[in-house]
């Protein structure tokens, strides 16, 4: 097993949903976090004073799948939040090493 | 010593005042935060902003050259409709304008003004300064913002003046044309800007929409409003401050007056309630929303706009219903089809204000009540003022009249919006970069509606506090 999270442009997610949904996995998670990378902030002037904003907004997508399904869905979720432009994001896969369904306790692949 | 001239009337001179501001308090804060709150987060401050430069561009041309076009002495341009389509631009920052107001046109026709020229000026000020305000929502999201600064003057002068003229000037539209047909016996009726403003702004708005262009898809897509109770307060300053609106335009404060102010809000209150009915038994999802109650709201303010001191109570519950009923099938069903579906018209104001004030307009052609006294005569020689239409007036010729005003305001304002967008467009970019679009206030202002400090990483002017 292995969780797939991305970093991705906001406006990108519905996409994704779909796109992850297409690749036979049905469920993900998302939220709202705020970072830097390549891509610069910018300024926001209030009253005269002028303000440097480092942190862009940005959607964290989790989702954890079996092995067989990592290369595709990552595909997946690439070829949603790709616009070409600086502050696409970044996606990256970690091994998990175990999982529970909390409703019924199954556990593992039977939890996916 | 003596504060007042003999012919100024303080309560007249208070009322009128305090009208005017009513209905300035309609557009800032009532539009700019009705509007800010129904737009997508991303557009909040642009919107904002284009209200407030949109209301102190209005005032400037207003007194420079936009009152006397709308007011002043006829300019004769030629025969027929030419010879009453405009007045003569003047500006009145004169010290004249503390004279006794005076429409010339209408001289004569009604009683005298018991205020001054400052006091007139500054009440019709209010009106034209909401009408760009009006079509503004259905601009908003992509027009570029030095666009709008030169579009507003533009506009005010060769569209607003002239709709008041013609209506409310003594133009074309206000005087009688008997020698042309028996049917025009009458002039068209319009008590506060049926026509003038709303059928207006709707037209123009969606004019401009069409000619601007859309805004970006994914904006479209994802347009959700951002602060409801914002709205909230926005949309109750308008239904407030129309008491002005309508309340002042019989220019005495009298009894026309009050039932203006009563009627305005009984309709008002029936095409709130009405959408409301339609949106539980009707729409798709069988709820009834907030901001649909908002929509029945403005549309029963708009069409009793052209009615309020001409109908009676009753009429007034019943433009509220028809107005209500006819628009809310214009906004869920004309709205999927051709052209309307093709024009993104942002807050669908062509619905809530165009079409509102049509039916209002059409509608005073049919229920305008003959004992709805608008200014008493003496019992003798001079006979009261009042208005008749077909129901209780047995004229419905008046129909026609107030169809065929409606039609010059359309194919008038529907032009000349289509023009000055498109000659400015030789020039600048009428719709802003897609990349700034991406950003929306942020590109366009450096501002953002609601900023978040945590995210600051400190100020660029290294000034300490």
């Amino acid at each position: 097993m292995k969780l797939i999270t991305a970093i991705v442009k906001p406006f990108t997610v519905g996409d994704i949903r779909t796109a992850v949904d297409e690749a036979g996995v049905h469920g993900l998670t998302f939220s709202e976090v705020q970072g830097y990378g390549r891509q610069k902030g910018h300024t926001e002037v209030y009253r005269g004073a002028e303000y440097q904003v480092d942190f862009v907004p940005k959607a964290r997508i989790d989702v954890v799948v079996d092995d067989d399904h990592v290369d595709v869905v990552v595909a997946a979720i690439i070829g949603a939040a790709r616009t070409g432009k600086i502050g696409d994001g970044k996606v990256w896969v970690t091994t998990v090493e175990s999982l529970v369904r909390v409703r019924t306790g199954e556990r593992d692949a039977e939890a996916l | 010593m003596n504060p007042y001239p003999d012919w100024l009337n303080p309560g007249d001179n208070a009322w009128q005042l305090v009208a005017a501001t009513l209905v300035g308090l309609m557009s800032i804060p009532g539009i700019a935060v009705l509007y800010a709150g129904i737009v997508q987060k991303k557009w909040a401050v642009n919107t904002m902003l284009m209200a407030f430069t949109g209301f102190s561009l209005v005032l400037v041309v207003w007194v420079l050259w936009g009152f006397k076009m709308g007011f002043g002495e006829p300019m004769k341009l030629g025969p027929g409709i030419l010879q009453s389509f405009v007045g003569k631009p003047r500006s009145i920052l004169g010290t004249a304008n503390q004279g006794q107001a005076v429409i010339p046109m209408l001289d004569g026709a009604m009683p005298k003004f018991r205020f001054s020229e400052s006091t007139l000026a500054y009440f019709q000020f209010v009106f034209a300064a909401i009408t760009p305000l009006l079509f503004l929502g259905s601009v908003v999201g992509r027009m570029n913002f030095k666009v709008w600064l030169i579009f507003v003057p533009l506009w005010s002068t060769f569209a607003y003046s002239i709709n008041a003229f013609l209506v409310w000037g003594g133009g074309f539209w206000g005087q009688a044309h008997a020698g042309a047909s028996s049917l025009f016996s009458t002039g068209a009726l319009d008590y506060s800007g049926g026509y003038v403003i709303h059928l207006a702004a709707g037209v123009s708005g969606f004019v401009a929409a069409a000619v601007i262009g859309p805004r970006l898809n994914r904006d479209r897509e994802r347009a959700v409003p951002n602060n409801l109770p914002m709205a909230a307060v926005g949309a109750g300053i308008l239904w407030l401050g129309w008491n002005g609106f309508n309340g002042g335009d019989p220019y005495f404060a009298g009894t026309n007056a009050s039932l203006a102010v009563l009627n305005t809000n009984l309709c008002t209150a029936v095409a709130l309630l009405t959408w409301v009915i339609w949106d539980i038994f009707a729409s798709r999802e069988r709820k009834p929303t907030f901001l649909g109650a908002v929509n029945g709201m403005i549309v029963g303010l708009v069409g009793i706009t052209p009615a309020a001191g001409f109908v009676n109570s009753f009429g007034a519950m019943i433009i509220g219903v028809v107005a209500s009923s006819l628009v809310w099938m214009s906004w869920n069903w004309l709205s999927r089809t051709k052209p309307f579906k093709k024009v993104d018209d942002t807050l669908g104001v062509v619905h809530t204000h165009g079409v509102a004030g049509l039916i209002g307009g059409l509608m005073v052609g049919v229920l305008a009540d003959p004992n709805v006294i608008i200014y008493l005569g003496n019992g003798k020689d001079v006979n009261d003022v009042t208005a008749s239409g077909w129901l209780w007036g047995h004229h419905p010729a008046q129909i026609l009249v107030q169809l065929c005003a409606a039609l010059t305001i359309i194919v008038w304002d529907a032009f000349v919006t289509f023009a000055i967008l498109k000659i400015l467009g030789l020039f600048m970019k009428l719709r802003a970069p897609d990349e700034v679009l991406e950003q929306g206030d942020i590109g366009v202002h450096l501002e953002e509606a609601y900023p978040d400090e945590t995210l600051v990483t400190g100020r660029l002017d290294g000034v300490k506090a």
